[in-house]
């Protein structure tokens, strides 16, 4: 009961996080990915972009892109708007505006497997085929599969010109022209110069070296392994040397035909290659699902 | 100020109105449709075939096969587990155990239009094609649009041994046999004599006349336009005779690839052929 009460009070004054009842503004720009895809990075990079007088730090990225998660329903309240919220949900119907972020699951899976370690939800010594059949699964997060994550934004929404693509691979090989695609999509205010200044920002060294010092200053990491750091590899294509070849071919199996609709390469001859005849190469090749968006 | 302080209090006995943010159990089951596709009748069919010596109406319907979303936080957390529960989200990732509803479209849309005005969600004066337009982009509900609705579910959970696809249109032609596969997906033993009394207890005529004398006792039809009936036609394929020939080509040019792999045939021949690509049902989990 006083537990009740203590959350009813801090209801009252807006101390809550807000969850899902967050109260959604029609110019909300959310920010979505599954967790482990450059979701914090592009955190930094949007904010850097559109708040350059603040440059973001692990201590304020909360306030400055908000996390429905973490973030107060008072501080929801007295940001500036329109605000950019970021998101791990699978489809939502309520979201104004989306750029959503996608990356190699075969990739995503190693970082989500090293996260665990720091977060002491797994031993350094569990086994990563373990780690593989959970991630399948959907068991390694409350947001999902990988492929339902994915898939229900995309089969929804793709094609919507409230909904912007971008693929993690493309984040790295040319930030600068990537964020570009984002300050269009989002009508910002930014020329070459600013966009130049946010990447610099958050860049994976200067992102680490706020992380040495803020070690606690952020959820992600609060209480973790100080010997693993948050931003680790920061590239793309590292489950060739680590992930063994007998999961990258059971991820390829779960999920072959939606990776080669996103671009993404398989190393194997899968099942579902075969089954659907032509596919789709890349994701700019793709014609609409539906001609609904037209 | 006050209407923070209404909630806080309400929120700390339990009586706030559990909307989309109620505690989901593992062992939940949820009846998932579109607005319009048949929800309250597969209410009506599982309450009956559950509870054989309730009388099953309006009245009561909330409280034998709850909807969160007219209900208190409260009330959901002292129901008896395993619960089943109705509802209209789209995907969410919580439902583990999901019936999920779908019905023709182009049936959904006039229907949903009859019942707006109802509801008087829409002026009397707008025609079915000016809703229809409205239909397609998702704008009349905040379920987001059928494509959105259906397309979530089927890419998520299409072949997951814990979903269950069932059409209002095979309902309506068979529904002991439907009602019995519901049944056989819930873990429920009953034989012929208690799903044909389910049905019979069902009817659209049975409901009609509960419809009567229970319409201000119950959420969907409290404070409407009583003279535009809740249960309506109860059949498919109204829609060839009461939908514009312009608003069918909508939807069908909007939606093809779906309505084809529901099996609804499409009357625009040359969109026969548009079907899901496989990488839409690839995210079930295995």
């Amino acid at each position: 009961m006083i537990k009740h009460l203590i959350v009813g009070v801090r209801h009252g004054l807006g101390l809550h996080v807000p969850h899902r009842s967050l109260l959604i503004l029609p110019d909300d720009i959310f920010l979505v990915s599954f967790p482990k895809s450059g979701n914090t990075w592009t955190r930094f990079l949007l904010a850097n972009l559109r708040f350059p007088d603040q440059p973001a730090t692990w201590a304020n990225i909360n306030r400055l892109i908000p996390d429905p998660t973490v973030t107060t329903k008072r501080d929801f309240d007295q940001m500036p708007r329109p605000r950019i919220i970021k998101s791990h949900e699978c489809f939502d119907p309520r979201y104004p505006r989306v750029v959503y972020i996608v990356r190699d699951p075969r990739d995503v899976v190693v970082s989500q497997y090293h996260y665990h370690r720091k977060i002491r939800k797994i031993e350094d010594d569990s086994p990563m085929e373990k780690f593989v059949t959970r991630f399948l699964a959907g068991e390694t997060c409350p947001h999902g599969s990988w492929g339902q994550n994915v898939s229900t934004w995309l089969t929804t929404s793709e094609g919507n010109p409230r909904f912007l693509l971008l693929r993690y691979e493309d984040l790295v090989a040319d930030t600068a022209r990537e964020l570009a695609k984002v300050v269009a999509f989002l009508d910002l205010s930014a020329g070459p110069e600013r966009i130049a200044q946010a990447v610099e920002r958050s860049s994976a060294d200067r992102m680490r070296q706020l992380e040495k010092r803020q070690p606690d200053k952020n959820e992600l990491m609060k209480g973790s392994r100080k010997d693993l750091s948050f931003v680790r590899a920061a590239g793309s294509g590292g489950w060739r040397s680590d992930l063994p070849a007998p999961m990258v071919a059971r991820i390829e199996a779960a999920w072959g035909s939606l990776m080669q609709h996103l671009g993404y390469e398989l190393s194997s001859q899968t099942p579902a290659e075969e089954e659907t005849g032509s596919q789709v190469s890349g994701v700019r090749s793709q014609e609409n699902l539906t001609a609904r968006f037209s | 100020m006050l209407g923070q302080l209404k909630f806080a209090v309400k929120y700390v006995l339990g009586r706030d109105q559990a909307g989309n943010h109620f505690t989901v159990f593992p062992d939940d089951t949820f009846l998932v449709s579109y607005p319009k596709s048949g929800n309250t009748w597969v209410r009506f069919l599982l309450a009956n075939l559950i509870y054989p010596n309730e009388t099953v109406g309006f009245a009561n319907i909330n409280r034998l096969l709850p909807a969160p979303g007219v209900l208190s936080r409260r009330f959901l957390r002292k129901l008896p587990r395993p619960r089943i529960l109705k509802s209209h989200e789209p995907f969410d990732v919580r439902f583990r155990k999901v019936i999920y509803l779908v019905r023709d479209p182009r049936d959904v849309a006039v229907s949903e239009y009859h019942f707006d005005l109802k509801k008087r969600y829409i002026e009397p004066d707008v025609t079915l094609e000016q809703f229809v337009k409205r239909f397609i982009k998702g704008e009349t509900s905040p379920y987001g649009s059928w494509w959105e609705h259906a397309a979530s579910w089927i890419a998520a959970r299409q072949g997951n041994p814990a979903f269950l696809l069932v059409r209002y249109e095979d309902l309506l032609s068979d529904p002991i046999g439907e009602t019995g596969k519901i049944a056989e997906f819930l873990g429920i033993q009953a034989g012929p004599d208690r799903l044909e009394a389910a049905v019979q207890r069902s009817s659209a005529d049975q409901m009609r006349k509960l419809e009567k004398q229970q319409a201000d006792q119950w959420t969907g039809t409290k404070n409407t336009r009583k003279e535009i009936p809740f249960v309506r036609a109860a059949k498919s394929g109204g829609w060839k005779e009461t939908l514009p020939a312009h608003s069918v080509e909508e939807i069908e040019i909007a939606w093809a690839p779906l309505l084809n792999f529901l099996g609804y045939p499409l009357q625009t021949r040359e969109l026969d052929s548009h079907t899901i690509p496989a990488w839409v049902k690839t995210g079930q989990p295995l």
